[in-house]
């Protein structure tokens, strides 16, 4: 056997030996095996022994939704000490990865650091708005920031690039962090803008389809394969379970939310489509864009009438109520659909996004780093601010809920965190929960094809989160209600470059 | 005001006469410092704001003179914010108006029971904006909501067109939570007046043999004018600055239907648009400022 | 003409439907905080009593009992469940943090607007009218305007998230109101009683504070009780100027979660802050009702 194998063996074998002669503790031998490749079913981890009596519940329980990787713990205890009673704060949105960081953090990162982390957690509106505030004023409020891939632009200038501190901090940098574990696509699509890393990747919310299988079969409807088939399903779908209350897709087409917009680049880049040409030109009202625009002012069709006054959260409250049989949106609300008093539990399944027709836009001819593909991405940062008071406490934050075994365990508990890293998705406590039930993970299959396949990523641009949130959602909110234009999708868009050709050149960056 | 000066004298008192408590200067002192600093600084800001541009590269704010404002004059939007504002601020305050004087004549009675009628009507006045908001929310959804419900089943709104998603309509569904909130407000301000006013000339009419509907328009509601024109003020006011509901009901939507001027400035904000917004901000308070000035000496009302 | 048994009951009626109408939405979101999630969405209609009610929304938002732990009462499976994490939604601390900014913008308030409204009462001055349109017009300026200004002002002088910042800034947005009402009632105790008082050697100050002060007890409680209210219930100020502490309004803006809004804990958060305000506007409705006229009948 080559070298490499050996070493794996023996280490392999070191590790057994030890956690027989009780040197190491289940957990930690368990996280060793994940290591070197070797899985671990329920069963068999049973059969190790040890552990705590779990009274009666199946599975992994909360013993290991406990497991602390207690080398890293005690690293951060020494490394912490001189920064113990610092406070540091940011704010962020309700999506699972931070709920769960936020509950994980006081017993766990404080407990050994002494270090207070201060979470606000508001809808995502307002996360944008403070971040603003503060950067004006550099304010140094928030150590730490919460950006969605659409802020880069905006806001690179005020963040710290990670790697860069890391290799100058050596004292503070975490051992076996391991940077290439994050997932490339994703560090490229969300962090990184005119070549600097802003940030470490934190979520990834993404579209891929989720649809009720059981509404499939019973009507004996084939699985879509690219888009044009996917609305004939919908309209299928409508037609057969509409007395039943039952829509063939739900949409977030909330006027004026940017929501809207993220629903509207699916269909823009689904039918080959863009929103900028190379010439950094409004494109979204070409023929692919007027035809991506028609197919989606077809699925609001076949949505519930307020799919028009809902965001994702509305969205993906219709999915779980059983308002609605399928959508291509964000994966995030999958485990949501599997809990316990969840109408369809179980009912569900998800697969990677039907393919584009006729094709993908290439990226090089779109504007501003703009990369078509139907599997729109709005997966964030968290973000080290070049104003905190506290940089050195915040990184020791940043790098404990950003490791490889936090990340793997957020992706498991609370559920709907895909996973950043390309460890976790092959952790065995991951794959332990890829089935139905609170917190499964079973969707992350079709998610990291997605992510490596056809990830789809919004414009870099300083004035992207105006445009996004206040012009282009608002005028498709006012075709898609009738208040405007008449039902005319082109004369819509053409409204739309309009407005986004002027103040691309107002503000100077064509 | 030479007795007050003597005893003055005569307690040998040295202070200039401006710093007694005779003077108005010390009772008003503390509240004109403080509008002073939390009034005059924001407003001061607010109009350096408007005469800058941000640079969105460099982040940056340029001087840029009437930049902002020329962009607010011919911005389509903005007309149309300022005209869903004067539309709800109108309708709104005239069904506020009516529904509060009708309710405090039905009120305004010493009969029993009455007076716990009239505390339960101040209910609404103590619910949060906000909750009140989420609370017509809750009631207006398309799906679930049990206001939609009655209102499907009475054939007025169609299950396809829900309440809030229709233009035409949301713009009721968000009056609906700034009424229900603010007529009680009304009802205490009439409350207060009927009160207060004299008995003679009412016994007076009923001898005469007036009806009550000639009683209530040739003397009451005269009687009342000037009641009506400050609590018109004041809500009239409040309704033209309306953002809570919109930001929680609609967004400012569908389209731009309910896109009210404050909530056109608050989404400019939240963008980092501050001097746009600013300028946005300045608006309202010079149509306010306006108006007000006008209808204070029209109906002539003295504080 | 006397109205006959008829009218009157025929009014009786009509009074208890209008006021039954405005009750409605109170009732219906208190209704819904103790409903189970399924009781809420029920598509096939409102759902009045229909149900088993549960205690859990406001067990999690007011006795800080974590959403996880009701999970598992419920019989779920915590594989996928955190115990004993930190629980986001109790809001206690909150309830706290609104009523000592209401309580300190209220005293801050009252001490003020006393002052100005006995001055302006009793003392003639040029441009009297005019400093008071100024009082009123501070209300005119939509808060989002005042946010950027404020926050920068704030941060210069270390009030950035503090009580006291709050405090000062709902004080700034009561002082209007509070100073005509109290005007209004200072305007009902009659000049003599101030003039007999200084004959007799009270100074201008004595009067105040001694005599005319205590005639308007009623007045200043109900000054005290719209402060109050309105800081209580403020939303859009607290938001950009707090982190840490966080006001009752803005910690129910935080329930809507990217994945679904939290109905059960907002309508029990939403029905708690409403109970303190009821009971202080019930004792105080009397003056209310007297001193709204704003001294707009004084001729």
């Amino acid at each position: 056997m080559s070298l490499k194998d050996h070493d794996k063996k023996t280490f392999i074998v070191d590790a057994c030996n030890d956690f027989t002669a009780k040197r190491l503790t289940k957990r930690d031998f368990m996280r060793r095996m994940a290591m070197a490749g070797v899985g671990f079913s329920a069963f068999n981890a049973g059969l190790l022994g040890g552990g705590r009596k779990r009274g009666g519940l199946l599975g992994l329980g909360p013993d290991e939704a406990q497991a602390q990787d207690a080398d890293m713990l005690k690293w951060l205890a020494d490394v912490g000490k001189p920064y113990a009673g610092t406070k540091i704060r940011y704010t962020s949105e309700a999506t699972p990865p931070s709920i769960v960081a936020n509950q994980l953090v006081a017993g766990e990162f404080t407990k050994a650091t002494g270090i207070e982390v201060e979470v606000e957690i508001v809808p995502l509106e307002q996360v944008l708005a403070k971040a603003t505030q503060d950067v004006q004023g550099q304010l140094g409020t928030y150590d730490l920031y919460y950006l969605d891939q659409s802020w880069m632009a905006t806001f690179s200038q005020d963040v710290i690039d990670p790697r860069e501190y890391y290799d100058q901090n050596k004292e503070l940098a975490m051992p076996g962090f391991d940077w290439d574990d994050f997932s490339k696509p994703l560090v490229d699509g969300i962090a990184m803008y005119n070549g600097k890393q802003c940030g470490i990747p934190f979520d990834i919310p993404i579209f891929i389809l989720m649809y009720r299988k059981d509404l499939f079969d019973k009507h004996n409807i084939a699985l879509p394969k690219d888009l044009d088939e996917y609305l004939k399903v919908v309209q299928q779908m409508t037609e057969a379970e509409k007395g039943n209350g039952i829509f063939g897709t739900a949409c977030q087409a909330k006027s004026g939310h940017y929501s809207l917009e993220c629903d509207w680049t699916m269909a823009l880049w689904g039918h080959g489509g863009s929103i900028f040409n190379k010439d950094k030109m409004f494109a979204g009202n070409d023929e692919q864009g007027v035809t991506g625009l028609k197919f989606y002012q077809e699925l609001v069709k076949n949505s519930p009438p307020s799919a028009t006054t809902w965001t994702w959260d509305g969205q993906g409250q219709a999915l779980t109520q059983g308002a609605a049989a399928m959508a291509i949106t964000w994966g995030e609300d999958f485990p949501g659909f599997d809990a316990n008093d969840s109408k369809v539990k179980g009912l569900f399944e998800a697969l990677p996004a039907p393919k584009e027709v006729p094709g993908r836009r290439a990226a090089a001819d779109c504007g501003f780093n703009e990369i078509p593909a139907v599997g729109h991405q709005g997966g964030s940062t968290i973000s080290l601010s070049q104003y905190s008071k506290n940089k050195e406490a915040a990184w020791l934050f940043m790098q404990w809920v950003c490791s490889k075994d936090v990340m793997a365990r957020v992706s498991t508990l609370g559920g709907g965190a895909s996973p950043m890293r390309n460890s976790s998705f092959t952790d065995p406590r991951v794959k332990e929960k890829a089935v139905v039930g609170p917190g499964t993970t079973r969707h992350f299959d079709a998610i990291k094809w997605t992510i490596d396949n056809q990830m789809g990523s919004e414009p870099d641009m300083p004035i992207w989160a105006d445009l996004s949130n206040n012009d282009i959602p608002v005028e498709l909110g006012k075709l898609l209600t009738g208040q405007d234009y008449n039902g005319d999708a082109k004369a819509c868009l053409d409204a739309i470059g309009k407005i986004v050709d002027g103040k691309v050149a107002d503000a100077g960056l064509r | 005001m030479s007795d007050v000066a003597s005893v003055e004298r005569a307690r040998g008192l040295a202070l200039p006469r401006f710093l007694t408590a005779d003077s108005p200067v010390p009772w008003l002192l503390p509240i004109t410092a403080m509008l002073t600093v939390f009034g005059l600084y924001p407003l001061g800001y607010s109009i350096w704001l408007s005469l800058h541009k941000r640079n969105v590269l460099t982040r940056q704010l340029d001087f840029a003179g009437g930049y902002q404002w020329a962009k607010a004059f011919s911005d389509a939007r903005m007309w149309g914010a300022l005209e869903t504002t004067l539309l709800y601020t109108f309708v709104a305050l005239a069904l506020q108006l009516v529904l509060g004087i009708l309710i405090a004549l039905l009120l305004d009675t010493d009969r029993r029971g009455y007076g716990v009628l009239r505390a339960m009507m101040t209910l609404p006045l103590v619910v949060p904006p906000a909750v009140t908001g989420m609370m017509f929310l809750l009631m207006q959804d398309g799906s679930f909501g049990v206001l939609s419900f009655y209102l499907y089943a009475l054939d007025l709104v169609s299950p396809a067109r829900p309440l809030l998603t229709q233009p035409h309509t949301a713009l009721i569904a968000v009056m609906l939570a700034d009424i229900w909130q603010w007529t009680p407000f009304m009802v205490l301000i009439m409350l207060a007046g009927l009160r207060s006013l004299p008995k003679d000339p009412f016994e007076a009419a009923a001898i005469d043999g007036a009806s009550a509907v000639q009683t209530f328009f040739r003397l009451t509601l005269p009687m009342l004018r000037k009641v009506i024109a400050v609590a018109v003020l004041i809500r009239g006011v409040d309704l033209f600055r309306i953002y809570d509901y919109v930001y929680i009901i609609t967004a400012g939507g569908p389209g731009t239907a309910t896109e009210t001027l404050s909530f056109y400035a608050g989404r400019i904000y939240f963008t980092g648009d501050f001097p746009y917004a600013a300028t946005l901000s300045l608006i309202v308070l010079i149509v306010l400022i306006v108006v007000s000035n006008i209808f204070v000496r029209v109906f002539k009302v003295r504080f | 003409m006397e109205p006959t048994f008829f009218q009157k009951r025929l009014r009786d009626v009509v009074a208890v439907i209008v006021v039954a109408i405005f009750m409605f939405p109170i009732a219906w979101w208190a209704l819904s905080s103790i409903k189970p999630y399924s009781a809420i969405f029920d598509r096939s209609g409102p759902v009045y009593v229909d149900f088993t009610p549960t205690p859990d929304n406001y067990r999690v938002t007011l006795l800080g009992v974590s959403r996880v732990q009701i999970g598992m009462e419920q019989g779920g499976d915590a594989a996928g469940v955190i115990k004993g994490g930190a629980n986001s939604y109790d809001s206690r601390q909150s309830l706290a943090d609104s009523a000592i900014i209401a309580v300190g913008s209220t005293i801050v308030t009252l001490f003020l607007a006393t002052l100005a409204a006995y001055c302006l009462s009793r003392m003639q001055f040029v441009g009297q009218q005019s400093f008071l349109f100024w009082i009123l017009s501070q209300r005119f300026m939509p808060p989002i305007a005042m946010v950027i200004p404020i926050v920068f002002m704030f941060r210069d002088l270390g009030l950035r998230d503090t009580y006291l910042g709050l405090i000062l800034v709902h004080t700034l947005i009561n002082l209007p109101l509070a100073v005509l009402l109290l005007k209004s009632f200072f305007d009902d105790v009659p000049r003599e009683i101030d003039e007999a008082a200084m004959i007799d050697g009270a100074t201008r100050a004595q009067t105040f504070y001694k005599i005319v002060l205590p005639m308007v007890k009623g007045g200043m409680a109900a000054a005290a009780v719209l402060c109050f209210i309105f800081s209580w219930t403020e939303f859009l100020l607290s938001l950009f100027l707090t982190t840490e502490i966080r006001t009752v309004p803005v910690k129910i803006s935080t329930f809507v979660t990217s994945t679904a809004t939290e109905w059960g804990y907002i309508t029990a958060l939403g029905t708690s802050a409403i109970v303190p305000s009821f009971i202080f506007i019930l004792l105080v409705q009397r003056h209310l009702v007297r001193g709204l006229t704003l001294g707009s009948l004084k001729d």
